[in-house]
């Protein structure tokens, strides 16, 4: 099977003055990334991610071991023309401006002048950084250098993405942004290796994650595989009658089983992303974190830009739709930020006066059981629907198949 | 080639906006006109274009040399240092096009503020005496002598061997007369070196009441109805009260002479009067040369000089400026000159981009623009460099003469060709220059060479300078 991804043996040992050797920052690492997956590099800070990603990109060489990226070597341009790279802090041309940079980007990847300008306004757009396009990069906040370090890494419509430590600098909109970005193109057939520390990121997206320690894996697999609490059980409903809550803690009763009813709570981010949303969509005034707000105002509505991203980015692309098995695995994976938990049945259903939903589930190992991931069918479902091209998806607004439905049928 | 240009557009972009080039544009545009005005040379319009075009092309070469090299290790180093190569080349470009794209950038810059500067310094010549409002004689004074192109000859300084100067020192030291120069204990190598320069003066020199020839051949002009010029430098053993040296010349074929034969074209004679330790000029037809190419020259030295007069070369230069004699004829115009010297300053520009590429491969931004400086300057002051270690002590001398003393003959150098020197006396930058122009071409090519390599073995993730 060929790979997205794959080293063999892979160490890096750096030396000290003399040349003896001191440090194993990678060390003898065999991983294998499939194409069109969302692999999930995690590790403690000097766990050897960067350097593994540094030495696949021919930034660094190994000290043994080899490292292939789509089949060939990181530093053939041919290999290179397929990749799109976002490094662990974005490391831009202070002195232009984000459409400089992104036309200088694309200029290197020998894009015609028409393809470029189409590009680079429709990734501004999508970055939200449109109305600073023209402002010289070194002005910028971090969080803003790095929505332009993910444009340069997009606008040659890279087959592979590496990300590393995407989210670093930016505001819960733009990681919330980011995470949903990752899930559309890899619905499109892209693959993503994410490295990160921020477990949430990568729990949210990620098909299969492997832990590196010391420049060893420590431990990988699929996500759900290595989180699934096969002994525990959880039910979430929306609301329902002090009689029939009565009724149910009767049969677990009789079942002897350990139980705990209560309201699920919301996620922070969740809470964040809408009240945002909703002091934007009042136009409330905004003075300091003005492309936060920006950002929001493009994830509240601003339908046709995104749309037009990601129409450009699969244009002519022959391999645009996902696989069966992979579809059903991503659908899944967008289903699992649409449920709904236990805790935040009352408050979901007040707000959206939804119909009583009822999932049956297998909880998460996670800490955060009682934090559901996400209600994106009342804050986030604008943005990750105007992402999914309703061409190939059906009604984006339709509700999205249950994880039971399709990963634990 | 797209991907070159588009590292070399973004250079330029760079040494602009981060102000770097700035510095030295608005260095060039403060300094220049102020110079235009404030030239004098000698006092005459002639001396003050002269001035003007000579301190103009040199301060334009230099601003430039040291913009090239700044620019260069900033663009490249600061790409490391700050890892935008960790952007740029993983993208599909090769190291090889992406310092190219640099180095190509940095010329780009240099080419188009060269134009500009020495197209305000060519108006300036040009149009210099309709502003300073010259009458006739000074126009046709400045079309012989500066808005002109004439290739130059010189005689070969009559040198001394070691042989004679052993054999000088043994007689001074079997005569026992060594004590009326030096005092006890002063070193042997010291009493030689005075010896040589002695009999080096006395070889070249003429004493009053004589008189030397010069002879030439091969003298080709390109107009046998045009003008030979000679020129002189009067180096004087002791200075008259006037500071003014009267000479009689005579030039033409003296061959037929010598047989006690009329001669077969004319000879024409001069007389003079002028200042000592200063370059003069005077004029003849050019068909005072004979039909194969020859001509002499007669130097008389009138006993009422009462001193010696000394013809001979300075330093190990071999360019007009160090000659005390030379003739001259037109053999091009001044704007073929003019654009040739400007060729010649861009030949620089092209070493020491490629020089500061390839330093800056492999050291920091300090060091490299310490290293790239030293190489400049050397290179720049070469003559003196190799003049200054001539008389070393024998064991230490040998060292650097198969070292330090080949490198820096081999390297261009800048101070034996300077098309400044050359635009001035009006003398033809020749073939002879553009080998040495093409010479700097395969040495910065060498450079770039030696660069890439390093670049494209470079763990660049790893640099920590």
């Amino acid at each position: 099977m060929d790979y997205a991804i794959e080293t063999i043996a892979l160490t890096k040992t750096f030396a000290d003055w003399w040349g003896r050797r001191k440090v194993y920052a990678v060390n003898d690492l065999t991983l294998q990334v499939n194409t069109n997956e969302v692999f999930g590099l995690l590790g403690p800070n000097g766990s050897g991610k960067t350097t593994t990603i540094k030495m696949l990109l021919g930034l660094l060489h190994p000290t043994r071991g080899h490292a292939f990226l789509l089949g060939g070597q990181g530093d053939d341009p041919k290999i290179n023309a397929r990749v799109g790279f976002l490094p662990e802090e974005s490391y831009l041309y202070k002195y232009l401006t984000p459409r400089e940079t992104l036309d200088f980007y694309g200029r290197l990847f020998g894009l015609p002048r028409a393809v470029r300008k189409d590009r680079i306004e429709t990734l501004l757009d999508m970055v939200g950084l449109k109305a600073v396009a023209n402002r010289q990069v070194g002005s910028f906040s971090k969080g803003m250098a790095r929505r332009i370090g993910l444009a340069q890494a997009l606008i040659n419509d890279p087959d592979l993405l590496i990300l590393d430590e995407p989210t670093t600098g930016l505001d819960p909109i733009g990681t919330r942004q980011i995470k949903d970005l990752i899930i559309n193109l890899a619905k499109r057939g892209k693959t993503i290796l994410l490295c990160s520390h921020l477990l949430a990121d990568v729990e949210d997206v990620c098909d299969r994650i492997a832990i590196m320690y010391g420049g060893k894996v420590q431990a990988q697999g699929h996500v759900n595989e290595l989180l699934e609490q096969a002994d525990k059980r959880q039910i979430t409903t929306g609301q329902i009658s002090d009689q029939a809550m009565g009724q149910i803690r009767d049969i677990l009763e009789r079942e002897h089983a350990e139980f705990d009813l209560s309201s699920p709570m919301e996620k922070l981010e969740t809470y964040f992303v809408r009240t945002v949303a909703e002091a934007q969509q009042q136009a409330q005034p905004t003075s300091g974190a003005e492309s936060t707000t920006r950002m929001a105002g493009f994830l509240a509505g601003e339908e046709d830009a995104q749309k037009q991203v990601l129409s450009s980015l699969v244009q002519g692309q022959t391999k645009s739709e996902p696989k069966p098995s992979q579809a059903g695995t991503r659908t899944a994976k967008s289903a699992q930020s649409t449920e709904v938990e236990p805790k935040s049945a009352v408050l979901d259903s007040l707000i959206k006066k939804a119909p009583d939903q009822v999932t049956l589930e297998t909880p998460k190992k996670s800490e955060d059981t009682a934090a559901p991931i996400q209600t994106k069918t009342q804050v986030n479902r604008g943005i990750l629907d105007q992402l999914v091209d309703p061409g190939q998806q059906g009604d984006a607004t339709t509700e999205k198949p249950r994880k039971g439905d399709s990963d634990h049928a | 080639m797209r991907s070159v240009w588009a590292v070399a557009s973004n250079t330029i972009k760079q040494a602009l906006r981060m102000k770097i080039a700035v510095v030295f544009i608005v260095l060039l545009l403060v300094i220049l006109p102020v110079m235009a005005f404030s030239a004098s040379g000698d006092g005459t319009i002639k001396g003050r274009l002269q001035t003007f075009v000579s301190y103009g092309v040199s301060l334009t070469s230099f601003l430039l040399s040291l913009l090239t090299i700044f620019a260069a290790i900033h663009t490249v180093t600061g790409d490391i240092t700050q890892r935008q190569v960790y952007t740029v080349l993983t993208k599909p470009i090769r190291r090889y096009e992406y310092l190219a794209g640099k180095c190509l950038g940095i010329l780009v810059l240099d080419l188009a503020l060269l134009v500009a500067f020495s197209a305000g310094i060519y108006a300036v010549a040009v149009y210099g005496p309709d502003m300073m409002g010259a009458d006739q004689a000074t126009r046709q004074e400045l079309s012989d002598q500066f808005y002109t192109a004439r290739a130059s000859l010189f005689p070969k300084t009559l040198d001394v061997t070691p042989e004679e100067v052993e054999a000088e020192y043994q007689k001074l030291k079997n005569n026992q007369t060594m004590d009326q120069y030096f005092a006890e204990g002063t070193s042997v190598l010291r009493v030689k070196d005075w010896i040589y320069k002695r009999m080096r003066l006395e070889k070249n020199a003429v004493a009053a009441g004589s008189q030397k020839v010069w002879e030439f051949k091969n003298v080709k002009v390109a107009d046998p109805n045009g003008m030979l010029f000679v020129r002189f430098k009067f180096e004087v053993a002791t200075t008259p009260e006037d500071e003014q040296i009267i000479s009689q010349w005579a030039v033409g074929d003296i061959r037929p002479l010598r047989q006690g034969k009329q001669p077969n074209t004319r000879i024409y004679e001069v007389q003079r009067k002028d200042p000592v330790r200063m370059f003069r000029e005077f004029v003849i037809p050019a068909d005072a040369i004979a039909a194969d190419g020859y001509v002499a020259i007669a130097f008389m030295n009138p006993p009422i000089n009462q001193t010696v007069v000394m013809f001979m070369e300075q330093g190990n230069n071999q360019n007009l400026e160090s000659q005390s004699l030379a003739i001259l004829f037109k053999a091009g115009t001044f704007q073929e000159n003019f654009i040739r010297g400007v060729c010649v300053v861009f030949f620089r520009l092209v070493f020491l981009a490629a020089l500061a590429c390839l330093a800056s491969t492999f050291l920091s931004f300090p060091v490299a623009v310490l290293m790239s400086l030293v190489v400049f300057f050397t290179v720049s002051i070469s003559g003196f460099v190799l003049e200054a270690f001539t008389f070393m002590d024998a064991a230490v001398g040998k060292i650097y003469n198969n070292t330090l003393a080949l490198l820096i003959k081999g390297l261009p150098q800048f101070d034996k060709y300077n098309p400044a020197a050359y635009l001035v006396d009006g003398r033809l930058i020749d073939a002879e220059m553009f080998n040495w122009a093409s010479w700097t071409i395969v040495w910065a090519a060498v450079l770039m060479g030696v660069g890439l390599l390093i670049f494209s073995g470079k763990e660049l993730a790893r640099d920590t300078s």
